[in-house]
């Protein structure tokens, strides 16, 4: 683990604590002493690559799967011993895409996960009602299901998870799949959710949206906590940055004498490097301490003309890969 | 979170939800349910034609009775077996495959509440339905039940559901655990159902089946209706039947919902859960 902040949250008033987690299937290691705290109003955003574990440590959160050690509490309540008391308190947004009946309407839907939380009918309505406008589906009210979008049903799936008002909002790649403006609405709403206390967990593989969103961040790889700290401080964590350039010279393509003399002029500050058979375009890595204007000024101070310079990740996007072993 | 209520009654008023849920269901397959009545309507007119062949003699009873009266109560009892079983096993086996189980096991709801709720709506209509055809058979083929024996008929029927109930149990924990394992599920309620006399007389069959029949469940009910609505036997046999009846039940309903949190523990344990 490279880092210990939990995101400004105060750990004694965590809504969600969850304390050396670990999960094995058969002689495969899942998770392995995973902690999350998450405080009342805060985002945490939970990354990692496929496999790394967000799923199961998910499950584990909501009861649906049992841990092998360490101890999670949802409100004060422990899942592992009072699972049934914990589910009142967890909205849950799986990532899956058909979890509704169909040949139901939305509003149906809705008001049947209603009751099953234990509240009258026309409560249960009432609520539906106000969290299918909530998510801009009032015109779908009471269209069936199986008619519905991607897209609106991962707006459903959001109106689900809000029913009851839950301090801790659980939700499994909610963007997936969604235009931008889908997304955006998602992403607006759980930020509202959050402003009024509740405690949301976002897990994602869209690594820039948790930009200016989440107020702390886990990454998990291959079982085990590898960052836990905020957006920022995950920034930070990348080194090598990467740019696709545009190289001539003043009246033609790069040569290989050329090529050489821009490779010594960037020296030990990162490295330069052709793109496929491409004559103008080249990979141009940085190291931490590089300022890529000043390594732009001595490449063209070698008689190279820079056409475009376009940066190729984002500085989330190289600590991610930095911070976890898949490289695909 | 407020207006929540807790405890059994909270959880028992859950399955007016699923009721509800499974009725609006149904009645979105409007063409389902009318080609069940057809199918159910076609059988009892096939017997209705052999029961022609068949001399009444045959029949226990010793030429008091028809045949299609006979075979009518086995129908409506081996009808309410097989559909009650069939729903009760892919009930959860298709919450399973709709996606919809872990929505469900994600709600405080116990296991045993989304078991019963899958299948509380098939529970009410299946009786409701088997009822309805026996009115209705009753008066197209011209058979005639005994009206005393109507009310304790019922009695027995009831004394039977929670049988239906523990063997689908049984059946359901058997396919959360494989995935698989209807076929073989079927073969044991065609086995059950035809071994109990529900079409034949027993005479018929080797002797070796009559003693398995009278400690079949589905043989005890079968037998046992027919002595109300055919015999008109009277309380004290519809009494005796019931006796028998109510302790395979109860041990059989037990088995099943033990069988079930044993089936529901394991795939929490194991994850499982979603996966079809």
């Amino acid at each position: 683990m490279t880092g210990s902040s939990s995101g400004g949250a105060n750990p004694l008033s965590a809504v969600l604590d969850a304390r050396d987690v670990t999960r094995s299937f058969g002689d495969k290691q899942v998770l392995s002493g995973v902690d999350l705290r998450v405080g009342a109003g805060r985002i945490s955003a939970l990354l990692g690559p496929n496999g790394a574990g967000k799923t199961t440590f998910l499950r584990i959160l909501t009861g649906l799967l049992l841990a092998e050690g360490g101890h999670v509490s949802v409100a004060g309540i422990d899942v592992g011993q009072d699972p049934m008391a914990a589910r009142r308190h967890i909205g849950f947004f799986p990532s899956a895409d058909r979890t509704f009946y169909n040949r139901l309407s939305g509003l149906e839907n809705l008001a049947f996960f209603g009751r099953m939380y234990g509240i009258r009918r026309q409560e249960a309505l009432a609520r539906a009602r106000k969290r299918l406008v909530d998510v801009g589906l009032s015109d779908a009210v009471d269209q069936r299901v199986g008619l519905y979008s991607h897209g609106m049903q991962k707006r459903l799936s959001m109106a689900r998870a809000l029913l009851m008002d839950p301090p801790v909002l659980v939700i499994d790649e909610a963007t997936d799949g969604l235009d931008p403006e889908g997304a955006r609405r998602v992403q607006d709403l759980t930020r509202s959710i959050a402003a009024d206390g509740t405690a949301v967990i976002w897990t994602t593989q869209r690594l820039d949206e948790i930009r200016g969103f989440a107020d702390a961040v886990t990454v998990l790889d291959q079982g085990r906590t590898t960052f836990q700290g905020t957006v920022e401080d995950l920034m930070l964590k990348s080194s090598a940055r990467g740019y696709l350039l545009r190289l001539r010279t003043a009246d033609a393509t790069l040569d290989d004498d050329a090529s050489r003399r821009a490779a010594a002029a960037l020296g030990d500050r990162g490295k330069l490097a052709r793109v496929g058979t491409d004559r103008e375009h080249f990979r141009l890595d940085l190291e931490e301490h590089a300022v890529l204007g000043e390594v732009l000024a001595d490449l063209s101070a070698t008689g190279v003309v820079v056409l475009d310079c376009a940066q190729q990740r984002s500085e989330l996007e190289e600590s991610f890969l930095r911070l976890t072993t898949a490289r695909t | 979170m407020t207006g929540t209520r807790s405890g059994a009654l909270a959880e028992a008023l859950k399955l007016g939800a699923f009721f509800r849920r499974d009725l609006l269901v149904r009645l979105s397959y409007r063409g389902a349910i009318v080609s069940d009545w057809i199918n159910l309507f076609a059988q009892a007119l096939v017997f209705s034609f052999v029961s022609k062949l068949v001399h009444p003699i045959h029949i226990n009873g010793g030429g008091r009775t028809s045949y299609i009266a006979f075979v009518t109560v086995g129908i409506a009892v081996a009808g309410f077996m097989a559909v009650g079983l069939a729903r009760l096993v892919s009930a959860i086996q298709q919450e399973q495959s709709l996606g919809t189980l872990e929505s469900l096991m994600v709600t405080p709801t116990t296991a045993s509440v989304v078991l019963l709720g899958s299948v509380i709506y098939d529970l009410i209509y299946v009786p409701f339905r088997t009822v309805i055809f026996l009115i209705i058979v009753s008066i197209v083929f011209n058979v005639s039940f005994a009206a005393s024996g109507y009310i304790p008929a019922l009695l027995i029927l009831a004394a039977f559901i929670p049988f239906v109930w523990g063997l689908g149990s049984i059946a359901s924990a058997g396919v959360l655990t494989f995935r698989r394992g209807s076929g073989a599920i079927g073969f044991l309620a065609f086995a059950l159902t035809f071994t109990s006399g529900a079409y034949f007389p027993l005479a018929l069959f080797p002797s070796w089946v009559a003693p398995l029949a009278s400690i079949n469940p589905i043989g005890i009910a079968i037998t046992g209706m027919r002595a109300q609505l055919i015999g008109g036997a009277g309380w004290h046999d519809a009494l005796v039947t019931i006796a028998k009846l109510v302790p395979l039940s109860g041990i059989t309903l037990l088995l099943g919902l033990y069988a079930f949190r044993l089936a529901m523990r394991r795939e929490r344990r194991l994850g499982t859960l979603g996966l079809y």
